[in-house]
C-alpha cells in the first residue's frame, strides 16, 4: 500500500535528531538531562506509529521504502537498544567528561540510518542508510576528546569504515553493471536466469559482501573491533555491538536466504561463507580467552556472536536470525550496561582485577552481571541458550551439521572466559580499590528491564517467537 | 571544431600531466592536477556528457584539489624520498604503469570504429538526471542530505574547542 504514512516514523526521528541539534545550543550545562528526554519521547512516539504500522505493508517512494513486517520488528528492537543506551549513557557522559547533548542526536541520527536500512530492497538505499549509520558512529566513538583511546578508536573506525564503504560501492557499481538493477528480487532474478557477465556479476556480489562483513565485524575482517570497541565511551561500545550488527545481518539474509537457491554460483559464496561462519566462531571465542580488559573480551565476544548469527544466515533461518538478534540486544546492553555500573566519577574500571570480590561488595550489580555473563554463554534457562538452540537446530535441519560442531566447541570454549569473570566477582579477595558511583536510577531501569527480557525470553519465547514468525513470514 | 578542440584538451592534458610530474615543488604539481582535471572535463564535454564534464570541474578540479592543495601547504613536505624506498616506489611504478598499458591495449581493441566525439548520449543531459534524482531517487536523494548533516555534526562534535581551553 502507498502511503506517505510509510515515512513518518523516520521523520519523527531524524525530526528528533535536529531538534535535539537546536535545543543543545541553548541549554544551559545543567539541563542538558532533558535532551535524553526528547530524544525519549521521539523514540517512544516512533514506537506507537511502528506498531499502528504492523501488518499493515505500507510502502512509499515506488516501494524503496517498505515498511513490512521484518523492517518493522527490527525497528522495534532499534527504538529499545537506543533507549537503553540514552538511559544508560545519561549519567555516564556526565561523569566521564563526555557531556554533549549531541551523542543524544547522533544516536537518533545513527538510529535513522538503522531504520533506512532494514526498510529497503534497493542497494542503493540500503548504502545510504550504512553510511548515515557509519558517519554519526565515528562521531560517537570519539565522544572522549580528551580521552586518547577514544580518538584512535574514532580515526579507526573512521579509516576501516570509509574502506569497507569504498568495496561496498565498487561492489554495487559492478552488480548494477551486470545486473542493469539494484534491487534486491532484481539481483535475485538476474542470478537465476544465467548471467552473460558470469565472473564479473560474481566479483561485483562477493565485494558487496565483504564490504558488508567489514562492517558487521565477521573474521578475517575483525581487526578493527577490539579496538575500537575498547576505546569508544561504553554506551556507545553497547550501540556499536548491536545496532550496525543487527542491520547488517538484516540486510545480509534479506540478500542471501533468497539466493542460496538461485543457482548460478551460490555454492561457492556458500562455501566462503561456511568457511568465515566457522572462522568467525573459533578465531572470536579463541582471542576472547586471553583478553585481561573486559570491554575487550566483551568485543571478541560480540565478535563470536557475530559467527552465530552468520550460520542462522546460512541456513537462511529468519526466525532464528531475529530470536538470536532479539536477546543477543538484551544480554550485550545489559553486560555493558553493568560495566558502566561500575564506573566511578571519571574512572573506569574495565580490568578483570578490578572484578575480584565486586560479589560480595556490591551484591546486585555482581548478580545481574552474572546472569548476563550466563546467558551470553548460553546457560539455561537464559535468553541466551534458547537463542543458540534455535540457530543450532535450524541449521543442522539444512545439514549444515560439521558447522553446528564447530560452533559448538567454539561456545564452549567461551563459556571459559564468561565463567572467569563469575569466579573473580565472588571467588577473589578485592585487591583493588573501586569507588562506584551507586546513584543512577536510569541504569538500573535498564539493568532491570534487560534482565527481565533475557529470563522472559529464555523461560517464556512465545509471545515474540510468534510476533518473529509473523515478520519472517513477509521476508521471503 | 569539435576535433580541433578535442586536441587541444588531449595535448594540455598530457601536457600538464607531464608538468605535474616533473615539477619539484608539490603546490606546482598540484596546480598542474588541477588543469590535468579540468581539460579532462573538457574531453567529457566533447563526448555528450555535459554533466560528468560539469561534475568533473566541481568535484575534481574544484573541491578535492583544494584540499589537496590545502594538506600540501599545511603539513609542507620538505624532504624527498631515501634512496632505499625509492626502489620499491619504481618497481610499484613499473608494475602499476604495465597494469595501465594493458588496460589502455584492452579499451582501444574494444573502441567503437566510427568517433564518438560531438555525438548526444541518451540520458546524460543534466535535466534528465535532475528529474530522474527528483522523482525516481528521491527517497535516496533526501537520505543523503540527512548523511550530510550526520558528518557536518560529526566534524563539529570532534573539533570543537574543549571545555575550559
Amino acid at each position: 500500500m502507498n502511503s506517505f504514512g510509510a515515512t513518518v516514523p523516520l521523520l519523527l526521528i531524524v525530526g528528533g535528531a535536529l531538534l535535539v541539534f537546536l535545543l543543545e545550543a541553548f541549554l544551559k550545562k545543567e539541563n542538558k538531562n532533558y535532551l535524553a528526554y526528547v530524544s525519549l519521547f521521539a523514540l517512544i512516539g516512533c514506537g506507537i506509529l511502528s506498531a499502528k504500522a504492523w501488518n499493515a505493508g505500507r510502502s512509499y517512494f515506488d516501494g524503496m521504502l517498505r515498511l513490512d513486517n521484518p523492517a518493522l520488528f527490527l525497528t522495534f528492537l532499534f527504538l529499545i537498544a537506543v533507549a537503553f543506551v540514552i538511559l544508560i549513557g545519561m549519567k555516564y557522559i556526565s561523569m566521564q567528561d563526555a557531556n554533549h547533548g549531541e551523542f543524544y542526536g547522533l544516536l537518533l541520527l545513527a538510529l535513522s540510518g538503522l531504520m533506512i536500512m532494514v526498510s529497503s530492497t534497493n542497494l542503493i538505499v540500503i548504502f545510504l542508510g550504512l553510511e548515515v549509520l557509519s558517519v554519526s558512529s565515528y562521531a560517537l566513538a570519539g565522544l572522549k576528546r580528551k580521552d586518547d583511546k577514544s580518538s584512535e578508536s574514532a580515526i579507526k573506525y573512521f579509516l576501516m569504515g570509509s574502506f569497507a564503504s569504498a568495496f561496498l560501492v565498487f561492489g554495487m557499481a559492478i552488480l548494477f553493471g551486470t545486473a542493469q538493477t539494484l534491487d534486491i528480487s532484481g539481483l535475485i532474478a538476474f542470478f537465476k536466469t544465467g548471467p552473460d557477465n558470469q565472473v564479473l556479476s560474481l566479483v561485483g556480489f562477493g565485494l558487496v559482501l565483504v564490504g558488508l562483513a567489514f562492517k558487521i565485524a565477521i573474521v578475517p575482517f575483525h581487526m578493527w573491533a577490539p579496538d575500537v570497541y575498547e576505546g569508544a565511551p561504553t554506551p556507545v561500545t553497547a550501540f556499536f555491538s548491536v545496532g550496525p550488527k543487527a542491520a547488517g545481518f538484516a540486510v545480509l539474509i534479506r540478500l542471501l536466504a533468497p539466493y542460496w537457491n538461485a543457482g548460478f554460483g551460490s555454492a561457492k559464496l556458500f562455501a566462503f561463507l561456511w568457511a568465515l561462519a566457522a572462522l568467525t566462531t573459533l578465531v572470536g571465542s579463541l582471542i576472547a580467552l586471553r583478553q585481561k580488559n573486559i570491554k575487550r573480551m566483551l568485543a571478541y565476544s560480540s565478535i563470536a556472536n557475530g559467527g552465530y548469527m552468520l550460520i542462522a544466515v546460512l541456513a537462511g533461518d529468519g526466525t532464528a536470525l531475529l530470536f538470536f538478534l532479539t536477546t543477543y540486544v538484551f544480554m550485550s546492553i545489559g553486560a555493558f550496561g553493568s560495566l558502566i555500573a561500575l564506573t566511578g566519577n571519571g574512572r573506569e574500571y574495565n580490568e578483570l582485577e578490578d572484578f575480584a570480590g565486586i560479589g560480595f561488595k556490591y551484591p546486585w550489580i555482581g548478580a545481574i552481571f552474572a546472569v548476563f555473563l550466563l546467558s551470553l554463554a548460553g546457560f539455561p534457562p537464559t535468553g541466551g541458550f534458547l537463542a543458540k538452540f534455535y540457530v543450532f537446530v535450524g541449521a543442522v535441519r539444512q545439514g549444515l551439521t560439521s558447522l553446528v560442531l564447530i560452533a559448538v566447541l567454539a561456545s564452549l570454549i567461551s563459556v571459559y572466559y564468561y565463567l572467569r569473570i563469575v569466579v573473580y566477582m565472588y571467588m577473589r579477595e578485592p585487591e583493588r580499590e573501586v569507588s562506584i558511583e551507586l546513584e543512577n536510577p536510569a541504569l538500573y531501569l535498564v539493568l532491570f528491564l534487560s534482565l527481565y527480557g533475557v529470563l522472559q525470553l529464555g523461560i517464556f519465547p512465545g509471545n515474540v517467537l510468534y510476533l518473529i514468525k509473523q515478520a519472517v513470514s513477509a521476508l521471503f | 571544431m569539435a576535433i580541433l578542440l578535442f586536441f587541444l584538451f588531449a595535448a594540455l592534458a598530457v601536457g600538464s600531466v607531464l608538468g605535474m610530474i616533473i615539477s619539484r615543488n608539490q603546490a606546482y604539481s598540484a596546480l598542474f592536477l588541477v588543469l590535468a582535471f579540468a581539460c579532462l572535463g573538457g574531453l567529457y564535454g566533447l563526448l555528450g556528457a555535459p554533466f560528468m564534464a560539469v561534475v568533473q570541474i566541481i568535484i575534481y578540479a574544484g573541491a578535492i584539489m583544494v584540499l589537496f592543495i590545502f594538506v600540501i601547504m599545511m603539513i609542507n613536505l620538505g624532504e624527498g624520498i631515501s634512496p632505499e624506498k625509492k626502489k620499491w616506489t619504481i618497481a610499484a611504478a613499473v608494475f602499476m604503469g604495465l597494469i595501465l598499458l594493458a588496460e589502455i591495449v584492452f579499451a582501444i581493441k574494444g573502441a567503437p570504429a566510427v568517433p564518438m566525439i560531438g555525438q548526444e548520449m541518451a540520458g546524460t543531459s543534466p535535466i534528465e538526471i535532475g528529474r530522474l534524482l527528483f522523482t525516481k531517487y528521491l527517497y535516496p536523494f533526501e537520505i543523503t542530505s540527512i548523511l550530510i548533516i550526520a558528518a557536518l555534526v560529526g566534524a563539529v562534535v570532534l573539533v570543537k574547542k574543549r571545555d575550559g581551553e
